[in-house]
């Protein structure tokens, strides 16, 4: 198994439910412990699993009008100005560098399911994997010293006292708009396989060479608007040309 | 990078405590040429031995979970990190051996721990490099140079070291020649640094990389938190360009031009060592204040 997000760019609104779904599940769970520093202080902090930022994208003006691309797009134009919503979590890569430098053991990649996980009771808090992290997954919990990261709710996905459909990571249940999905890339019938392969996925620093699983499905194309009118046009079409035409007035 | 003090206080001590070390070690085998009696190799070995166990002790500092760091040795296939700490560890009982091999008169015995104990230091001065130069996501610190630099530097410093150490031999001995070793080092150390300078990695990855966005402009809109976080502490550290300017000069005259003038022209030893390590520490805050992470694309930087 290969377990992970598919995470949607096109639907994602950036209202951070995932990242205060994921505080609230894991700010108590045994894996956890997520702790906030000065939270009602002056300057509010804390560590996060998950972390929501927002970018503006600039479009291409010389680019047709017509047709939306991403990085999907053979092209890879972006002619439409938008902002995108990124939350970024542990990708659990499958060359996790992270695991490789940890001198103590404490970082793991489970070999069952492909999750990267942290051993509390042997961090010793050195920082070394979260330099060895390009996507910045791992927080240093200052309260015990140990580094944390997401465990893509590990302590869910697998409690067989939950009902089937809540068996998934609290960000994943908590999203309005659906735009976090969960799954096993390694099946090729998974949603999140089938999502990854008919939307495509932004390739993220992948020139590092860490094979993240997770994958960020790429904004659509929006539907090509026909520009001709048709050839014999009927009294309705006359009809809505000449209302048009009013309304351009 | 964040310049954390006790880092950078470990790799510049341990790294000219180990070079002392070894030169100490090339130069008993030609005790009688260089007049270095017993005493004061002990001296010296006492030195070196203080200064690289004081930058242990320091690296152990900037450790969140200290309790945990008996667990540091277990990963030598995989970590540097376990690699150093491990040879580290081994430096002792070696250097215990060759000690006592002296002492008791083992002669059929010293040549090895003596070569032993060269090609350990040299290997944790390597072993300290490789943990920076493995990191792909800081493009400064993957190179070659890296390992390079802390093993040329380690040796650098701890053949000023050398002449200073052999000052403390009784007077009748004699003045100290001049410390070719240290000039010479010293020599090449300004010129690698200054090709360091030149030549390292740089500006590798942009923000479209990171997000997968290939064309035209992408910039941050909001960074999603009010505050610092552990991610700008750790990684978000600005240099004034101005500011590196100056310690680079800095580094370059106090590291390097003003020991060799001081060993070339007087035998002001001790002055040559503290002025090198000064020149040093500065030249180890700039390799971390310098060093840009890949995670400061996603903070907005455009390129790293």
């Amino acid at each position: 198994m290969r377990l992970g997000l598919a995470i949607d760019l096109d639907t994602c609104v950036g209202c951070h439910a995932c990242a205060v779904a994921c505080k609230e599940w894991n700010g108590q769970s045994l894996m956890g412990g997520a702790p906030d520093y000065d939270a009602w202080g002056k300057a509010p902090s804390g560590a996060w699993y998950n972390r929501i930022r927002h970018y503006e994208i600039e479009g291409d003006p010389t680019y047709s009008p017509y047709r939306c691309g991403s990085s999907s797009d053979a092209s890879e134009h972006q002619p439409l100005s938008k902002t995108v919503n990124v939350p970024m979590s542990c990708m659990h890569c499958e060359e996790a560098h992270c695991v490789t430098v940890c001198p103590t053991g404490a970082s793991y990649k489970r070999a069952e399911d492909g999750i990267v996980l942290v051993d509390p009771s042997r961090c010793m808090g050195c920082n070394y994997c979260s330099w060895a992290c390009p996507y910045g997954a791992r927080e240093l919990d200052e309260d015990v010293g140990v580094m944390k990261k997401c465990t893509l709710c590990v302590d869910r996905i697998y409690d067989e006292q939950l009902a089937v459909e809540d068996r998934q990571p609290a960000c994943v249940l908590a999203c309005p708009t659906h735009a976090r999905h969960f799954g096993d890339y390694d099946d090729p019938q998974s949603k999140v396989s089938l999502l990854a392969e008919s939307r495509g996925k932004q390739s993220m620093l992948d020139d590092l060479g860490y094979k993240p699983t997770n994958a960020y499905l790429s904004p659509r194309k929006p539907v090509e608007i026909k520009a001709e009118l048709p050839i014999r046009a009927g009294l309705s079409d006359k009809a809505k040309a000449f209302v048009n035409r009013l309304i351009q007035l | 990078m964040k310049p954390a003090l006790s880092v950078i206080f470990f790799t510049v001590s341990s790294g000219a405590g180990l070079g002392l070390l070894v030169w100490l070690l090339i130069a008993s085998l030609m005790a009688d040429h260089i007049r270095m009696d017993g005493a004061t190799f002990y001296k010296g070995v006492v030195i070196a031995a203080l200064m690289i166990t004081a930058g242990l002790l320091s690296s152990t500092l900037h450790l969140a979970n200290r309790k945990n760091a008996i667990f540091s040795l277990v990963r030598v296939k995989t970590s540097w990190l376990s690699r150093e700490g491990l040879l580290a560890l081994i430096l002792y009982p070696l250097a215990a051996l060759h000690l006592a091999a002296l002492h008791f008169g083992w002669p059929h015995i010293t040549p090895f721990t003596l070569w032993l104990l060269v090609a350990d230091a040299i290997a944790i001065l390597y072993c300290t490099g490789m943990i920076y130069a493995c990191l792909r996501t800081i493009p400064r610190w993957n190179t070659w140079m890296t390992p390079a630099k802390y093993v040329l530097f380690g040796l650098m410093s701890g053949s000023v070291l050398l002449p200073a150490a052999l000052s403390l031999r009784p007077a009748e001995v004699g003045p100290i020649g001049k410390p070719m070793v240290a000039i010479v080092l010293l020599a090449v150390g300004v010129v690698f640094y200054i090709a360091y300078l030149l030549k390292h990695p740089r500006a590798q990855h942009t923000i479209n990389d990171a997000l997968g966005f290939k064309r035209g402009n992408v910039r941050l809109l909001d960074v999603g938190h009010s505050h610092g976080t552990f991610l700008t502490n750790e990684f978000g550290f600005v240099l004034a360009r101005e500011k590196a300017r100056m310690l680079r000069w800095l580094a370059i005259v106090f590291g390097f031009i003003v020991p060799m003038l001081l060993c070339y022209f007087t035998q002001w030893f001790w002055s040559a060592s503290f002025i090198c390590i000064a020149g040093l520490l500065v030249e180890r805050w700039l390799f971390f204040a310098e060093a840009e992470h890949v995670v400061r694309l996603y903070h907005g930087q455009q390129r790293v």
